[in-house]
């Protein structure tokens, strides 16, 4: 009994750290910007293609460049590290192109929506044309010298579930540090509270602005690389369903709200986890059953404070 | 109409080049009546394959060979019966597909009469096997039609499932299904879903410790699934349609022609049964024309009359000889049972066929 609770904790945390990570990739511009950027999804599977081709993978003969790879390929947690860093200036380019001219002409917030999401897409079929649309593993070696599986108190999780979730645990206890502790996280944390006082303490509330676009691309390609080598790379829609239950989460914990989003994350992985593996089918639709309750009972979700508008 | 884009790109690679080799091998057949061949991509859903069809047969198309899945196939078939179009099937594999209409046919046998013969083989293997785990795609037509067929095929053996696991076409994780079955103490687990999720359920289970047999469904049988599952591939058995071994002028032609792309690899059964599907059409229409058949009809009588002589001819494919019965669904003389057998590097690999697992072909299946 013990074992199978156990068990589904383990699941459950495995499965909602990686949409703690996506969330939290939401929560940064959100809590700027006030709106979502539905391109996350996208640098999500950007990351996991970079660190695949950092690691020294080829394209495949369907791809654009068919054979093409590195000349070198990089040991996984340093590939892993330098694609969520590459794609973390890619969602600076997805910014400039599809966020400020926008906000230059004070554009309805439905606008940057629709333009964050048309720049996912249009980063999706990119990659599509480069890489091609089959599956890319990485190789069986990116975790040499680890075992298949460990066995944590008669419970087994495959021990890239633990690397993953502990990779997960690390950046976000490194984000809130850095939130909490810095002077540019408490810049950030002020601009995202109120951007025209903060201007009047003299922080540049635009370099904050591309300061949460280039971190939460970062985390992006973090969960694109983690995913990559725990599940292999399925084609390049691969970061949409993590961005659409991300973006679930990011409701669920609160809008805004950085703990919002690791509570709301690890309630996702453990509803998930909860349901009886006969009915494990109808997965998604309890996870969001409960989604719905939650936002029933607490608009503001688990962690989000009531919006006052300012008059 | 194939996909070349999407999760079933892993079989439409494979149909690509099957259909590449026929159309070289027609030629060389006829090279003054050639037939004219468009390629379109039915992605791997089913609203691409709708609009693919649509767009061939606005085309003008006088046949077509495709959708990749039977999912697809369900949505996209309806629109070709109606139009009054052939269709050949070239890897469609669920109960239904050629009673959708009577242009519809396919060369690729239905699961009813091949899935059973590795559940077969692997209780051969181990007859002490008790507890049976089943995992299947719940929001995919080919993995439910075939998982009843292995259910079927378990319980009248005596050997009810422990456990069915229900996952989705898109799911890519499947820790939570795979740690319930494995709670259960599963001897054989039986596997229905489509090529990469498949590879990544292998590999999962057996990072979680599953060392019994495992049994797979024709979504597992293309080699792209190797770089997918690598080492962890190794041993799985599959039915198969196709042997590379089947020692025929049209199978030996096929091997040279296929070692020409992909020296050195044995020709997969996806890619023989796209090779199938095109030899069909073109002898069809090659009788058709000899007799006069298409001159001077319109593009409707034409469809029409090449439904006809598709469904009357015999036909000796890379398959072995095959032909149809009269609502379309293929008559195949032999089945095989292959076993994975990995590379030590664990990046390629081959089906091995175990030559004691072929088996001669059921009759006709249940309509």
């Amino acid at each position: 009994m013990i074992e199978t609770l156990l068990q589904t904790l383990l699941n459950g945390a495995a499965s909602g750290g990686v949409y703690a990570l996506v969330a939290l990739g939401y929560t940064l511009v959100f809590s700027v910007l006030g709106v979502i950027n539905f391109a996350l999804g996208a640098l999500f599977s950007l990351g996991g293609y970079l660190t695949y081709l950092l690691m020294g993978g080829a394209i495949s003969a369907n791809g654009g460049l068919p054979g093409w790879g590195l000349p070198f390929g990089l040991p996984f947690p340093l590939a892993l590290l330098l694609a969520a860093a590459l794609t973390g200036l890619a969602s600076l380019g997805v910014e400039r192109l599809a966020f400020t001219p926008l906000r230059r002409r004070n554009a309805e917030p439905l606008l940057v929506l629709i333009t964050s999401l048309g720049a996912g897409l249009v980063l999706v079929n990119l990659l599509q044309m480069l890489m091609g649309a089959e599956g890319y593993a990485f190789p069986a070696t990116a975790l040499a010298g680890l075992p298949d599986a460990v066995v944590l108190g008669g419970a087994r999780i495959r021990s890239v579930q633990v690397l993953l979730l502990a990779v997960c645990a690390a950046a976000v206890i490194a984000l809130t540090l850095w939130l909490e502790r810095s002077r540019s996280g408490r810049a950030l944390k002020a601009v995202a509270e109120d951007a025209t006082t903060a201007r009047l303490l003299g922080i540049n509330s635009d370099a904050m602005l591309r300061l949460a676009f280039l971190l939460s691309g970062a985390l992006a390609g973090l969960g694109g690389g983690l995913i990559g080598v725990s599940i292999s790379l399925p084609g390049p829609y691969v970061g949409i369903g993590y961005g659409l239950k991300g973006l679930a989460v990011l409701v669920l914990g609160g809008l805004g709200s950085v703990p919002g989003a690791i509570a709301g994350g690890l309630l996702m992985g453990l509803a998930e986890a909860l349901v009886p593996g006969e009915a494990s089918g109808w997965r998604d639709a309890l996870a969001f059953a409960i989604l719905f309750a939650v936002l029933l009972l607490r608009p503001t979700g688990l962690l989000g404070r009531r919006l006052v508008e300012k008059v | 109409m194939i996909a070349l884009t999407g999760n079933a790109n892993l079989y439409g690679q494979d149909q690509r080049l099957g259909i590449d080799l026929a159309r070289r091998w027609s030629l060389s057949q006829s090279p003054q009546r050639p037939l004219r061949l468009q390629l379109e991509d039915g992605g791997s859903d089913e609203a691409t394959a709708i609009a693919g069809f649509n767009l061939l047969i606005n085309q003008g198309a006088l046949a077509l060979i495709g959708p990749t899945l039977s999912q697809q196939a369900f949505a996209a078939d309806p629109i070709a019966q109606r139009r009054g179009v052939p269709v050949v099937a070239p890897s469609n594999t669920a109960k239904g597909i050629p009673q959708i209409g009577h242009f519809i046919s396919r060369v690729s046998a239905q699961s009813s009469v091949i899935a059973p013969l590795s559940i077969a083989e692997a209780l051969r293997r181990d007859p002490a096997i008790q507890r049976v785990a089943v995992i299947y795609a719940q929001d995919d037509a080919y993995s439910t039609a075939e998982t009843l067929i292995f259910q079927k095929a378990l319980t009248t053996r005596g050997l009810p499932p422990v456990t069915v696991q229900r996952v989705q076409l898109a799911d890519n994780d499947f820790q939570i299904p795979i740690t319930a079955a494995l709670q259960l103490q599963p001897q054989l687990v039986v596997i229905s879903v489509q090529a990469v999720a498949g590879g990544n359920l292998i590999r999962q289970l057996r990072e979680l410790g599953y060392r019994g047999q495992i049994v797979v469904g024709n979504g597992l049988n293309t080699p792209n699934i190797y770089p997918i599952c690598q080492r962890w591939c190794d041993g799985i058995l599959i039915a198969q349609a196709y042997s590379p071994e089947l020692d025929t002028p049209i199978n030996r032609t096929f091997q040279h022609l296929y070692q020409g792309v992909r020296p050195g690899q044995p020709p997969s059964q996806i890619a023989a049964q796209a090779f199938a599907a095109y030899q069909v059409v073109f002898e069809a229409v090659q009788r058709l024309q000899r007799r006069g058949g298409l001159a001077g009809v319109s593009l409707g009588e034409a469809r029409e009359s090449l439904m006809a002589e598709l469904l009357g001819g015999q036909y000796d494919t890379p398959l072995g000889p095959i032909h149809f019965t009269p609502d379309g669904e293929v008559v195949q003389g032999r089945f095989y049972v292959a076993q994975v057998r990995m590379d030590p590097g664990g990046r390629s690999g081959r089906f091995a066929l175990i030559r004691n697992a072929t088996a001669p072909a059921a009759s006709p299946p249940d309509r």
